[in-house]
């Protein structure tokens, strides 16, 4: 018993060390709050001295330091311009701050290099610059913003420039947007969640049923697009309702310089991204249209698809699907094909949380007698896996490895690939 | 009563006012870090949100309290309690993942504009005192009397339960 009483002296007494260890850091307390009022006061000075220099900026729109910076945090004093612009008169004493003018331009880069190596007879391995993209924001008033996107490829003979998307969009409310321009076609997950931005998807390239020159789905779309939030409670839906020029007489190309056809293609895609469960997007779309080829039958196109999508990173979880139903005019005969992907991802907890394996299946179904997807326009059969390691270097920087092994046709040998990338957004 | 068992009886009373100090000292603590409050102009047409829908906003989700409303997203820079907060509980996401998210949004033209950063609870205060439909989350001992407190699923800062802590 009184080796207890032992014990718990010990243990009082080394508490009262402790205690008497953590007194100083009590009795610090004061100086650290007379600091952070100083650091206080020195912010409040700091912000007067930025007001005083706003008339200034405001006369020359051409200072370099006027410049917004792109889209990432925005400081203090571009929050404090605002309300002078959106309240329409001048801000009161207490924050004079810079002005604000419309339109305020915005710039993102995107950049990726690439190195590939692939066992398929008469490929050829090698580095190669992947695409320089440029995203542009730009509010144009309260409710009118102008979003585009710019893409220069490599080609043999020198770099190849796209207007990828161009988009001025009027905000009436949550539930009702409209805007006019080219698109991404909102007709899965993929093609309006990562555009071109290549550092934010997890695997180096896209899936194949939606690849950026591909045929099997319209990637782009250019007419008129509504789009907003549906009042729906827990469910939290959404809408994308778009008419325009479907696909060209080149079944890879978009409408651009006008329809190939008198018939407009539409577009519906309805999600739900419910509040409760935070990450988890389902969704579904239908697109008509009419496709008339430069040669060949014109056939009424049907797609239908859907996604599940946990958009969290551990795991991160994407799922797609999407069938596409050709009907041919003059015979009436339909012909359906079918594409979809599972893709699975997983943020590892150690290592600062940089690393992150990831695999993907994918699969295309394409019969021979599709009157739209043959001769030049030929879709591979294709059934694929990939497997990949994704490696944060920065926040804003990754490489990502990856091993591919795609069969194009049945009965093809099937390709193996090495694939290397490294992708940043500036 | 026997010897042993004054020995026991003290070592017990000793143990319990043991277990007590350390409580105490760990409820002070605790009540350090106070909670934080949804603030917004005093003219936002609401005054409680479910914390789900406060996440809709501060996610881009909702841009308009009304029409005529936009809602302007404030937060503090990184390291702020109030972010780091704002980070764990709202958003649930790392730094990196906030800016990888924004920059989607923004590209995703979902947004015009990622929410503006303050350096301080004051610059804050008087954001939100100067811009019609802004909000933003700062320590509840910082909030400047006029504006508008907005309760989280029915609870104001300093009720049992409330989220954001």
């Amino acid at each position: 018993m009184r080796r207890m009483l032992f014990v718990v002296c010990v243990w009082a007494l080394a508490t009262s060390t402790v205690q008497g260890q953590s007194a100083p850091a009590t009795e610090q307390t004061p100086p650290i709050n007379a600091l952070l009022e100083r650091i206080e006061k020195l912010e409040k000075r700091v912000e007067e001295l930025e007001g005083r220099q706003a008339p200034q900026r405001v006369a020359s729109p051409a200072d370099p330091r006027l410049t917004p910076p792109p889209s990432g945090p925005t400081p203090a004093s571009s929050a404090a311009e605002q309300p002078r612009k959106t309240q329409g008169h001048v801000e009161h004493a207490q924050s004079p701050r810079v002005d604000t003018t419309y339109p305020s331009l915005q710039f993102r880069g995107f950049a990726d290099m690439n190195f590939s190596v692939t066992d398929q007879k008469g490929s050829v391995s090698g580095f190669n610059l992947g695409q320089f993209v440029l995203h542009l924001a730009s509010p144009l008033s309260k409710k009118v913003s102008y979003f585009g996107e710019i893409s220069f490829s490599a080609r043999p003979t020198g770099y190849a420039l796209e207007v990828e998307r161009s988009v001025i969009r009027y905000d009436y409310n949550d539930y009702f947007k409209l805007s006019f321009g080219r698109y991404h076609t909102p007709i899965n997950y993929w093609n309006t969640a990562f555009h071109h931005g290549l550092w934010l998807q997890t695997t180096i390239s896209r899936p194949e049923m939606i690849q950026f020159g591909g045929i099997l789905l319209p990637t782009h779309f250019i007419g008129v697009l509504a789009e907003g939030n549906i009042p729906s409670g827990g469910l939290g839906l959404g809408y994308n309702a778009g008419l325009g020029n479907g696909r060209a007489s080149l079944i890879s190309r978009a409408g651009d310089a006008g329809d190939a056809n008198n018939n407009r293609a539409w577009v519906l895609n309805l999600f739900a991204r419910p509040p409760r469960l935070y990450g988890l997007q389902v969704g579904g779309s239908i697109y008509g249209d009419k496709h008339s080829p430069e040669t060949g039958p014109n056939a009424r196109e049907l797609i239908t698809s859907g996604h599940i999508v946990w958009a969290k990173e551990n795991p991160e979880f994407l799922a797609e699907s999407a069938n596409v139903r050709h009907r041919e005019i003059p015979t009436g005969r339909v012909v359906n094909s079918q594409a979809y992907y599972l893709q699975v991802a997983y943020r590892l907890p150690w290592l600062e949380k940089r690393w992150k394996p990831y695999y993907r299946f994918e699969h295309i179904h394409v019969p021979d007698s599709d009157p739209v997807f043959r001769g030049p326009n030929a879709v591979a059969n294709l059934v694929g896996s990939t497997v990949g390691l994704r490696y944060d270097i920065s926040d804003f920087a990754t490489f990502k490895g990856e091993y591919r092994n795609i069969r194009r046709r049945a009965g093809d040998p099937r390709v193996n690939g090495l694939f290397v990338q490294t992708s940043f957004t500036f | 009563m026997k010897a042993p068992g004054r020995y026991r009886v003290a070592a017990l009373l000793i143990l319990c006012w043991l277990c007590l100090l350390s409580f105490s000292r760990l409820a002070a603590q605790t009540s350090r870090g106070s909670d934080i409050a949804v603030v917004v102009h005093p003219d936002t047409p609401l005054s409680n949100l479910s914390l789900s829908e406060v996440r809709r906003f501060f996610l881009g989700e909702r841009q308009y309290w009304t029409a005529k409303f936009p809602v302007t997203l404030l937060i503090r820079a990184p390291t702020a309690r109030e972010r780091h907060v704002v980070l764990k509980v709202i958003y649930q996401m790392s730094e990196a993942q906030f800016n990888q998210y924004w920059i989607a949004k923004v590209i995703r033209a979902e947004a015009a504009s990622p929410p503006k950063i303050v350096y301080s609870n004051d610059t804050a205060n008087e954001l939100v005192t100067a811009i019609p439909g802004a909000i933003a989350f700062m320590d509840a001992r910082d909030v400047r009397p006029g504006l508008k407190v907005l309760r989280v699923d029915g609870l104001l800062p300093g009720d049992p339960n409330y989220p954001l802590r």
